[in-house]
């Protein structure tokens, strides 16, 4: 459970807290915000304060906190509510939004800072790499957005099919982000200036993290919660 | 002598805990990866793993180059599976858990990796194949070598390069030197 210093004790989150404790104490939320365009300043409210003006789910957004920064953290089964379902699919959304026109472009920036160090032939095979793995990233946002999300608005298929899908992708997803990391460390030239080389790396193992993040978020919340929503619906 | 990692595969909570408690007392073994189903395993795997326990109900499943030793949980499951390498039961002492250990990495087809990370000549020649898009069977054929030997140098480039995509191991090739971009 991840903790934060309140009143001088170490306490676990939660939605009573005020909003800036939870982004002192966590600075790395704020990309949360920025998916859930959640514009700031907010006065001194607290979280479930803040959640019921954007209308939003405070005990969800609170796991999408918890989650976010703890790759472990697992959400109680009995603390999940069908009603949850459509909160996490607007955030899965976002989520993709963030990584295409935030995360991607960023790390495709500090690629071509990385590139004006490499002759033409590194800089083609690399560009059209990142350019290949942007696509691939991009398509399978759209599928799960076309297939996935939609299923789950209308609820048109069996659980089985439904959970087949959201597993299938992943791993190639984590592979390729790896595959990108390994080529900077092992095989870009040497002439690169070690700054620019570790300041890509930064970005792509922080995309990676995220990503991480973002499948568990499909496994551990979207799938207990539509297994949850169709059992309320057939009620 | 390299520490190898372990991954445990296990729906039940109770099993997959005990086997990690033997595997932590073993000097040799790190536990890298405890899951309940293959899918978080794929989803979790952070480092390359060289064995993994899994339950026999999921020991079918795509693991990639990991060694398989099964978990088997009920008498009613079969004591031969395909692509497990040995067995151990709820019933199995911490010997016969070690000895499946030292089964699971020493199999024939268990590739030991070399410490160095530089790829071999034979290695290089078949990431110049891979990198061309040949299949496994046209570069054993081209080679004349068999297709497992294929296999096995190709589970060594993806130890040593740290990239498993083809599209990556073309950069590599290109970035490298091992190929030109006109021979692609």
């Amino acid at each position: 459970m991840n903790k934060i210093v309140h009143m001088g004790q170490l306490v676990p989150l939660s939605k009573e807290m005020k909003l800036f404790e939870l982004i002192d104490g966590y600075p790395q939320l704020l990309s949360i915000f920025s998916r859930l365009n959640i514009v700031l300043p907010f006065g001194d409210v607290s979280v479930e304060a803040m959640c019921q003006r954007e209308g939003l789910d405070a005990d969800l957004f609170m796991m999408l906190c918890n989650m976010h920064l703890d790759p472990d953290y697992r959400p109680a089964d009995r603390s999940l509510r069908a009603e949850m379902l459509a909160g996490v699919v607007a955030y899965l959304r976002s989520s993709h939004g963030y990584y295409t026109t935030y995360m991607l472009p960023h790390v495709a920036q500090h690629l071509e800072r990385v590139l004006e160090h490499c002759d033409a032939l590194s800089q083609r095979v690399l560009r059209s790499f990142y350019d290949d793995y942007v696509g691939f990233l991009a398509s399978h946002f759209e599928e799960e957005e076309r297939d996935i999300f939609s299923i789950i608005d209308n609820m048109s298929t069996t659980l089985d099919a439904l959970f087949s899908m959201l597993e299938a992708p992943h791993g190639d997803i984590d592979d390729r982000t790896n595959d990108i990391a390994s080529l900077v460390i092992k095989s870009l030239p040497e002439g690169v200036p070690t700054p620019l080389r570790c300041s890509l790396l930064d970005h792509i193992y922080m995309l990676r993290d995220d990503l991480r993040r973002h499948s568990a978020v499909e496994m551990s919340l979207l799938r207990p919660l539509v297994a949850k929503y169709q059992k309320s619906v057939e009620r | 002598m390299k520490r190898l990692k372990v991954a445990i595969i296990e729906p039940s909570l109770i099993v997959a805990e005990g086997i990690e408690a033997v595997v932590r007392r073993l000097a040799d073994y790190d536990v890298v990866l405890n899951v309940r189903t293959v899918a978080e395993y794929h989803l979790r795997r952070c480092a390359d793993v060289d064995v993994a326990f899994v339950a026999l109900s999921h020991a079918h499943e795509e693991l990639g180059a990991v060694q398989k030793i099964g978990i088997q949980t009920s008498l009613t499951e079969p004591d031969v599976v395909r692509g497990v390498s040995t067995i151990v039961s709820l019933y199995s002492t911490e010997e016969e858990i070690v000895k499946a250990l030292g089964e699971g990495v020493d199999t024939p087809t268990t590739t030991n990796f070399s410490d160095s990370h530089e790829l071999s000549e034979r290695e290089r020649d078949v990431l110049v194949l891979v990198a061309k898009g040949y299949t496994n069977k046209e570069i054993a054929s081209e080679l004349f070598i068999s297709p497992h030997t294929v296999i096995s140098h190709r589970k060594n480039i993806v130890h040593k390069t740290g990239i498993r995509s083809v599209a990556g191991l073309t950069v590599y090739a290109v970035l490298n030197k091992l190929i030109d971009s006109e021979q692609l």
